[in-house]
């Protein structure tokens, strides 16, 4: 075990020091990204406005706007794009270098997403995440989210990120068959948004499609977190989603080392 | 057979048996309309690459893989190295068969291939070396030791501080010939090392493939283009042809088998005297054996003889009794010109394999 760690955590500490040698293209996403999160913030405002003032889809005014901009924070630590990495691997046969080394490919590239995962927790996850707090607390009067909940938030965003990682893996998996996948990928990014909870609360949708959802693991990429730390689960429910979270773990793990499996017999290297 | 196997892995590092493999890629067709009824059609193609080889490489061996561009060097390397997996057949590296072991063959193993890199292509070299030295578990005495040797023979010290990308061609590829050594592996694939490289470096790189290669006693895989290459540093040499083996030998005896001819040019005083010589009967051999060309111009014969019949004392004395020599060229067939030959399938492929 401490082997194992010894052998890929490196990944991470380069992944981080590469992130910061190109910390131009990374503010220009941060600011991509938030700009997003207030354009829906001010939406939500004015769609709150017009109503009586009550709760919408089980959130009142304030909690939607903690809504907002906490998934903002949840999707930039959990949503690091590591299929992007496989098909750059591909397209350029570097994928071969990766297979000379005495190490696994999955995991090299779950440690590298970590690596990305903690410089965006730090710069500027923590920070949106402070902020959010201090708006909570002194503009909404709102109560200063408990420790109980601060805790169980980052333990299923934690979760979180290897459920996505490891969906991403499998994803990334297509560009074996393909060689190019970003079309696919705008597909995924568009398709995920909406059943991850990022763009309107699952609690939104009519109760047919949760039902669905329910059998998906994307609910469990953002939103579960999300309503965590807005201590919307208690009890067995908030067992039965964490366990959720876990068993969706399991489940695309095998299934990641099942297509690898099958990937690898089938391998081309391309260029020379 | 299965004692016959044991006592057969003691001798070799690696052993490839009848690897075969086959490409199947969905059919083009050419131009737009091509394209569309791409999108339709299900036809495949099916390349082999590599067919049947078989070879053995003992402990130490330097030995040169060769062959045209497409005749199935890299994929014979890449199914060595555990990247691919054989279609048919097995090769097995230390006793681990890669395509079944990958993880524990790859600890074994360095490679480099000439036109990638495995290093940290945004980071200062020194990172890469440490993060190879996590990955294969490099203790930090022998990392000191190793890293003590390659900057010696590879020169890093100059450039460790610098980023990959920033990096020069040729010290990039020592850096990557370094990084494929730090674990002291026991068998280094080389595909291409020298490719685009100038002299000053190509000597470098070779001469560090050498002094490992003495110090490690580690078997050396190469592939190259570079005919200077295997004249340096190659023991032995295999070729192959549209994945096909059809050399495996000493260098020595492959330019002995078919390095058979001699070609002397001489610039004559009267050259028209020359040309009345019976040279069959001078000389004591059949017509076969000898090709005399000359030019009247120039004053120049030549004549292309084959070294083991005939003497070169016996046409410089032919020549010298009717007319004076003034200069006098004396060529062997070069290791290029075989090469060059074997690849434009100028001999039959049963007559190579005897």
């Amino acid at each position: 075990m401490k082997k194992f760690f010894k052998t890929y955590l490196p990944f991470t500490g380069n992944e981080i020091k590469r992130n910061l040698a190109y910390k131009g293209a990374f503010y220009l996403f941060v600011f991509c990204s938030l700009f997003g999160s207030f354009i829906s913030y001010y939406l939500w405002k004015a769609i709150y406005g017009s109503t009586d003032g009550g709760a919408i889809g089980g959130l009142t005014q304030n909690q939607m706007v903690i809504y907002v901009f906490m998934t903002y924070v949840t999707s930039s630590i959990v949503k690091v794009s590591i299929s992007e990495e496989v098909s750059e691997d591909v397209v350029k046969g570097t994928v071969a270098m990766n297979l000379i080394k005495p190490i696994d490919y999955r995991f090299s590239l779950i440690f590298k997403g970590i690596g990305s995962s903690v410089y965006r927790f730090l710069m500027p996850g923590i920070f949106v995440w402070i902020g959010v707090e201090l708006y909570s607390c002194l503009v909404l009067h709102e109560p200063f989210t408990g420790i109980v909940n601060l805790v169980l938030y980052l333990c299923s965003a934690m979760f979180s990120f290897f459920i996505y990682v490891l969906f991403d893996f499998c994803f990334g998996m297509i560009a074996f068959f393909t060689t190019y996948i970003f079309g696919l990928q705008m597909v995924k990014s568009a398709v995920l948004s909406f059943l991850t909870g990022e763009l309107i609360p699952l609690s939104f949708f009519p109760a047919v499609f949760q039902k669905v959802f329910d059998f998906l693991p994307f609910s469990s990429m953002v939103y579960t977190p999300v309503m965590i730390y807005l201590g919307k689960y208690s009890g067995s429910e908030l067992m039965f989603v964490l366990a959720r979270q876990v068993i969706w773990i399991v489940i695309l793990y095998a299934l990641g080392s099942l297509i690898w499996k099958k990937v690898t017999k089938r391998l081309v290297v391309l260029g020379g | 057979m299965f004692v016959f196997c044991l006592i057969k892995k003691g001798d070799s590092m690696i052993q490839v048996k009848n690897i075969t493999k086959e490409f199947v890629s969905a059919k083009k067709y050419p131009g737009l309309k091509g394209a569309i009824k791409g999108l339709f059609s299900r036809e495949k193609v099916r390349k082999t690459a590599v067919d049947d080889i078989s070879f053995d490489i003992a402990e130490g061996e330097i030995v040169g893989y060769i062959g045209s561009n497409g005749a199935g060097k890299s994929t014979t390397i890449k199914m060595m190295t555990g990247i691919l997996r054989p279609t048919k057949g097995q090769c097995i590296v230390n006793g681990i068969d890669p395509s079944k072991n990958r993880l524990d063959n790859a600890q074994n193993i360095g490679v480099v291939f000439g036109q990638r890199t495995q290093l940290w292509w945004d980071l200062p070299l020194s990172e890469s070396f440490t993060i190879l030295k996590e990955i294969y578990n490099v203790s930090d005495e022998e990392y000191e030791e190793r890293m003590n040797f390659l900057n010696e023979v590879l020169g890093l010290p100059d450039f460790f501080d610098q980023s990959v990308r920033t990096l020069s061609l040729g010290q990039r590829m020592r850096a990557d010939l370094g990084a494929a050594l730090l674990h002291n592996p026991k068998v280094l694939y080389l595909d291409e090392p020298t490719i685009g490289l100038d002299l000053v470096v190509k000597d470098k790189i070779r001469q560090a493939i050498k002094d490992i290669n003495q110090k490690y006693k580690t078997t050396v895989i190469l592939t190259t283009h570079d005919i200077g290459d295997i004249e340096e540093l190659c023991n032995r040499i295999i070729i192959i042809d549209e994945g096909r083996k059809i050399y495996d030998g000493g260098l020595q005896e492959l330019k002995d088998t078919y390095g058979k001819t001699r070609k002397v040019t001489m610039e004559l005083r009267q050259v028209k005297e020359a040309e009345k010589i019976n040279w069959t009967e001078k000389l004591g051999t059949t017509e076969d054996k000898y090709q005399v060309t000359t030019d009247e111009e120039k004053n120049q014969l030549t004549i292309t003889f084959e070294k083991n019949e005939i003497q070169i004392s016996d046409i410089i004395a032919t020549i010298m009794e009717v007319t004076e020599v003034k200069d006098i060229q004396i060529q062997e067939t070069e290791l290029a010109e075989i090469v060059k030959e074997i690849y434009n399938h100028q001999f039959q492929s049963e007559e190579i394999a005897e």
